[in-house]
């Protein structure tokens, strides 16, 4: 186990109306290392909410989070990915995989080479001294990996990564991230609301209900890979998966 | 040279010619217009006597002793304010009552407080610049992408190294928008302050060729501060670029 959730909960104060809107109830899950693990459900489920939860950037309304205390301390267990790439544009691409080790003091020297390591690793050498606006959209997320694998983290949190990507640009990354995943054998936590996406990725899927978000079922994956969407198998758990997660749209439409 | 550059090179050339002409050929009366010709010639004169530069340089001091105190405070006080919320809730009333009065209009007051000589000038100079330098900065601040300072938080940054690493990087655009304004509003300032009090400063050099009725003059003080205009727009521009690289290569 690296990080636990027992009976975590978030709810919002609406000010304006003075109502309290649950996001999040009663969700009880273990990361368990070297998993590809993936966050599914409907638009608004509160998923985005559970990994900044999960980040620490966001504190829990209920409920609480453990982690080992091997893990070294809490600022080191995990690294974000956001969906927007969130990549600071004044600093070059260098700057921004080196941000992470910089602000931990390590000596410029050290982080820069560490650095140029990641941007090997997901092949953007050359691009170090561009900035983020003069890179496409796939080669921004790919910064994005590496600055969030600067830290050495224990987790990589996702937060629909590829979701601003042109459906090309989403495969190419999906394949990506996979060969990362091996290579490094970090353990991954991945928001998203595709099925496909999680039936390629994933090793384990949690479809969350609408709304308040809640865990409606977890789904171990043991396809082998490399995973085809129109591999029998892949297709079969396709439509399981489409018919759950098709009942969490309706609700979430009608309420 | 495009068109568009010709075209621009014909439109002063032109008028600078019509306007020699007009006045030559005795249509205007010097008295109210002097051809660009005697400016010119007016101009090397006084520069060659050292009146021009000296003037120049008694209102260059003003301007940057005042731009310089008013913008490292704007700067400052804008971050703060931007960052801190309990900051802005102290200083919101104070700009929302001072930003709207003319700083000219506080000349007056400072000259009482301060006494006729170069302080109260300053003073005045640098209050102009503070609060348009400190209202872009606030503004510029608030524009920053809030995930910026999510992801800076989540790779480990403290408040100070966010503050330092995030929010002045990403405020600087609207920081150098503040400044090109403080620039303009130090050079009206400079030119209002020395009316009064004052034996030195090219506002002190147009204001008396006026009331000598000496045209010549009165347009070689305006020509000036025109220069000194473009100079500093084009300080501030390059030094933008020197240290704002990532919005250069956008355009």
């Amino acid at each position: 186990m690296l990080l636990a959730l027992r009976d975590i909960g978030k709810a919002w104060h609406i000010a304006r109306t003075g109502e309290r809107v649950s996001a999040l109830e009663a969700i009880t899950l273990d990361v368990t290392p070297g998993e590809f693990l993936i966050l599914l459900g409907p638009s608004g489920c509160g998923k985005s909410t559970l990994l900044q939860i999960m980040a620490g950037l966001e504190p829990p309304s209920a409920g609480a989070i453990d982690f080992p205390a091997a893990a070294g301390g809490r600022g080191k267990l995990t690294s974000m990915v956001f969906q927007d790439y969130a990549l600071f544009p004044w600093r070059t691409v260098l700057a921004n995989v080196a941000f992470g080790p910089e602000v931990r003091g390590v000596p410029r020297r050290e982080r820069e080479e560490h650095a140029r390591r990641l941007i090997d690793l997901v092949n953007l050498r050359g691009a170090e001294h561009r900035y983020p606006h003069e890179l496409s959209g796939g080669m921004r997320q790919r910064v994005a990996l590496a600055r969030a694998l600067a830290n050495d983290p224990q987790i990589l949190l996702f937060d629909e990564p590829l979701a601003a990507l042109d459906s090309q640009t989403r495969r190419v990354m999906q394949d990506e991230l996979l060969r990362i995943w091996a290579e490094t054998g970090k353990t991954f936590v991945y928001v998203t609301h595709s099925l496909q996406e999680a039936v390629l990725l994933g090793t384990r899927i949690v479809l969350m209900t609408a709304g308040p978000g809640r865990i409606k079922r977890v789904e171990e994956v043991t396809l082998p890979r490399p995973r085809h969407l129109t591999g029998r198998a892949e297709a079969a758990m396709l439509d399981r998966l489409d018919a759950l997660l098709g009942e969490e749209v309706k609700r979430a439409m009608a309420s | 040279m495009t068109a568009s550059h010709w075209r621009q090179i014909a439109s002063v050339a032109g008028l600078l010619l019509a306007w020699q002409v007009l006045v030559q050929a005795g249509r205007i009366n010097p008295l109210f217009l002097p051809t660009p010709l005697a400016v010119l010639g007016s101009m090397w004169e006084m520069t060659r006597s050292g009146e021009l530069p000296w003037a120049v340089l008694a209102s260059l001091d003003r301007v940057i002793q005042g731009f310089v105190y008013g913008s490292l405070a704007g700067v400052l006080l804008g971050l703060l304010a931007g960052a801190i919320r309990w900051v802005e809730d102290l200083l919101d009333p104070w700009v929302a009552a001072v930003y709207p009065i003319p700083k000219s209009a506080l000349f007056p007051l400072f000259m009482l407080w301060f006494g006729l000589g170069n302080p109260s000038k300053i003073v005045t100079i640098a209050v102009g610049v503070l609060f348009l330098v400190l209202v872009n900065t606030m503004t510029g601040v608030h524009a920053i992408n809030p995930t910026l300072l999510k992801a800076a938080r989540d790779l480990g940054a403290s408040r100070p190294q966010i503050f330092v690493k995030v929010i002045l990087p990403g405020a600087l655009p609207n920081i150098f928008t503040g400044l090109r304004l403080g620039a303009g509003m130090a050079l009206i300032l400079v030119f209002i302050t020395e009316i009064e009090a004052t034996k030195a400063g090219l506002g002190f050099l147009l204001w008396e060729a006026f009331q000598l009725m000496d045209t010549r003059h009165v347009f070689v003080g305006v020509v000036t501060f025109g220069l000194l205009g473009v100079a500093t727009t084009w300080l501030l521009q390059w030094l933008e670029r020197v240290t704002c690289p990532w919005i250069q290569r956008s355009n």
